[in-house]
């Protein structure tokens, strides 16, 4: 019995997984269903308008009332003009409000820079789609690597 | 009074040994800076760090804490290619016979930079700047902490010392001695 209450619900989640995928603009209006791999992209202005400048994903997106979504396994990543990563940021879970294109937790979070070299952690944090602003406002840690041909930052 | 001067650069060149290297107690110099504070603005599109909040920072080769710092990120990655901190810079560090160093000032700029294959690393101390340690104290405006050749360089400085010609402590058998307005001082590093 166990089993099969094990196996309807795994059947019921993919069915609703993979309606949610399918429009994931529709499933965050209608506040139904929950996705997996759910993303947003958006792309620079004119003359770059090609180019990608940040892609915001999550393993899984769970719609709340209001425009809400409860992501898990957040990952932001941010580009350059010419196509080259930037920054990749990293959380177990956030609330993105899709309405004002914000992501927000209080939670931990991780952000280095595509080389990793500069690398930033801490809790609470908060992103600001529109201006690229992320603020980490409790227990900031950071650490800089010192590479071979430089022996120090300072 | 050109006695009490040359008194004066005899301990600079002697005894204050303003060449700051790797304190051999502290961490090996490809250990990673770190930076902790109560709070960070990253902008992503300008790849500036705002930190706000006791800031501190933890380099191998010294410490500094301070009220708000600004970490400039080149677009093309890598180190920092600028840090900007201000309000009640405190900066510490030990020169090469492990002699403590003290630094403060209003406002302190790293630069980072290579330049037609030579490096070019500089902090530069505004706004009431003093470098101070046991002998005693310089003030300059501004004092320029060349880090790729370990030059410190003050403009207008002010030096005033503890130490009299017999290393004693200031207030036993000489008043310390006080160089003023002089323009520029560059101070080599010492030989080993």
């Amino acid at each position: 019995m166990k089993t099969r209450l094990n196996s309807a619900v795994l059947v019921l989640s993919v069915i609703l997984a993979s309606g949610f995928f399918a429009g994931v603009i529709h499933a965050q209006q209608n506040g139904a269903g929950h996705a997996s791999d759910f993303a947003s992209v958006e792309y620079f202005g004119a003359p770059h308008q090609q180019q990608m400048k940040s892609r915001l994903s999550g393993a899984e997106a769970q719609p709340l009332a209001g425009g809400l979504l409860v992501i898990k396994q957040l990952k932001l990543e941010t580009f350059n003009t010419n196509g080259s990563p930037a920054t990749v940021v990293e959380a177990p879970e956030c609330v993105y409000d899709t309405l004002k294109g914000e992501a927000s937790s209080p939670g931990h979070l991780q952000l280095r820079t595509f080389d990793g070299i500069f690398r930033v952690e801490g809790d609470g944090f908060l992103w600001r789609q529109g201006d690229h602003l992320l603020t980490i406002s409790n227990q900031v840690r950071t650490v800089i690597e010192n590479t071979a041909e430089k022996k120090t930052v300072l | 009074m050109k006695i009490i001067h040359l008194i004066a650069l005899l301990v600079v060149a002697g005894g204050w040994n303003l060449r700051a290297q790797t304190n051999p107690t502290a961490a090996p110099a490809h250990a990673p800076t770190r930076i902790d504070s109560d709070r960070v603005d990253f902008d992503l599109n300008t790849h500036q760090a705002v930190y706000q909040g006791n800031v501190r920072v933890d380099d191998p080769q010294m410490k500094l804490t301070c009220t708000h710092l600004v970490v400039y990120l080149p677009e093309s990655g890598g180190r920092p290619n600028r840090i900007v901190a201000e309000t009640n810079v405190v900066i510490d560090f030990a020169d090469e016979k492990s002699q403590k160093m003290h630094a403060t000032s209003d406002k302190s700029v790293y630069v980072y930079a290579i330049q037609n294959g030579a490096t070019n690393e500089t902090v530069t101390l505004t706004g009431n700047a003093k470098v101070e340690n046991a002998q005693g104290w310089l003030t300059g405006e501004p004092i320029v902490w060349d880090r790729a050749s370990n030059h410190l360089t003050a403009t207008n400085q002010k030096m005033i010392f503890r130490q009299n010609l017999d290393g004693a402590k200031t207030g036993t058998n000489l008043p310390p001695g006080t160089i003023q307005n002089i323009d520029r001082l560059t101070l080599p590093p010492s030989q080993p």
